[in-house]
């Protein structure tokens, strides 16, 4: 169990809990990319199974980077800027335990990333995705969006910057179920106790060969 | 069928038939969409094995297979469930459609659009790693865009952006 300025976590039984609290849009602080790792590394410690990640409040789960922060990079902060959120996301990416986020209102940008990163998402009905990154003359969840749904569709996505809504991110295959706000916790729970009734090493072993099965073989170049 | 470009993007508009030539011309555009009227079939094509693999990339295997092998054809309900198109709309309506996806794409900052499309491109081939190592080097170039600032500016101002390609 930790916080800090604005992050909650917590465990309950054989799940950890992650919360970004950064209203009123969850925008991703350095407090998040910290809380989020520290909390990871807690749950390893602890013997955590599977973890749930979700934002504070119903309007975001998270809003992604914060333009006000962003606005003031400057080309040598730009590098540090970068790989703070790649350690992030790789730390969702790498822990060996699946993380289900709890996406609970907007995932745009850089949340959409932290949301892509997780191994399973559910949604509420409030749920909303923008890969927004084009909108704002950037790039970001291209890695992310081209691996879970293939370029057709990933295209579609991130060339528009359009809102996919809860039920077509369901149709697409974003979000694993939708539910009403008031259940959402229940059913990322649900799934995250189903997870952590199967045996870790094996959970561990699927993880890892998903994340890896889609990467090309240096020996048979595709073309 | 009909190929419109917007912005560097093209986009293919089906109104009623798309197959052998035009189902590969579809295949090589940026996005697709149609009317309800519009089926599909790889039936005809002149390089099926070509069609195959450039399938397999946009939809994934399995609806790679489902399309190629048998050359059935398929309606727009199921074009849309394959993702092989990304919206249907009325076919009296495609129109506008069409024109609406032009003028939402020349809203963009042409330099982010432009860099989306090579990297969305180029991240099948590269594993995780390199793929992230080129979508950063395509942010480090894109954050220092007079169109980024002009974006940021226009969202705290709550105003539309104007872009200028630089």
């Amino acid at each position: 169990m930790g916080s800090n300025a604005h992050t909650r976590w917590w465990a309950d039984g054989p799940i950890g809990y992650i919360e970004l609290d950064n209203p009123p849009m969850n925008v991703l602080s350095d407090d998040n990319r910290r809380g989020i790792r520290e909390a990871l590394a807690e749950f390893g410690q602890a013997g955590a199974r599977a973890v749930v990640l979700t934002g504070a409040g119903e309007r975001a789960f998270c809003g992604g980077a914060d333009l006000k922060e962003e606005e003031e990079l400057t080309a040598e902060t730009v590098g540090t800027f970068l790989q703070r959120g790649d350690e992030t996301f790789r730390a969702l990416r790498e822990y060996d335990r699946p993380i289900v986020a709890a996406v609970n209102g907007w995932a745009m940008g850089g949340g959409l990333v932290l949301a892509l990163w997780c191994d399973v998402r559910v949604g509420s009905t409030r749920a909303k995705l923008g890969a927004v990154g084009v909108k704002v003359g950037l790039m970001a969840s291209n890695v992310q969006l081209s691996r879970l749904l293939f370029e057709g569709r990933a295209r579609d996505l991130l060339l528009t910057g359009r809102t996919v809504e809860a039920e077509e991110a369901h149709r697409l295959g974003l979000l694993s179920s939708v539910v009403t706000p008031e259940a959402l916790m229940d059913e990322a729970t649900a799934w995250a106790r189903d997870i952590a009734a199967r045996p870790p090493d094996v959970v561990a072993a699927l993880k890892r060969a998903v994340n890896a099965a889609l990467d090309p073989v240096a020996a048979e170049p595709r073309r | 069928m009909e190929i419109v470009e917007a912005a560097g993007i093209s986009f293919a508009v089906v109104a009623g038939a798309c197959v052998g030539a035009d189902f590969e011309r579809a295949l090589e555009v940026d996005l697709r969409i149609a009317g309800d009227g519009a089926h599909f079939s790889t039936a005809g094509v002149a390089d099926p094995i070509a069609c195959g693999v450039r399938l397999a990339r946009l939809l994934g295997e399995a609806r790679a297979k489902e399309l190629i092998l048998a050359g059935r054809s398929v309606d727009a309900a199921n074009a849309l469930r394959l993702g092989l198109v990304t919206r249907v709309v009325p076919g009296a309506a495609l129109g506008d459609t069409a024109m609406g996806l032009a003028a939402q794409l020349r809203a963009l900052p042409p330099l982010a659009l432009a860099a989306v499309r090579d990297a969305v491109r180029a991240v099948r081939d590269l594993t995780p790693g390199a793929a992230v190592t080129l979508e950063h080097r395509h942010f480090r170039r894109l954050i220092a865009t007079q169109d980024h600032r002009a974006a940021v500016a226009a969202f705290f101002a709550r105003r539309e952006p104007a872009f200028t390609g630089e």
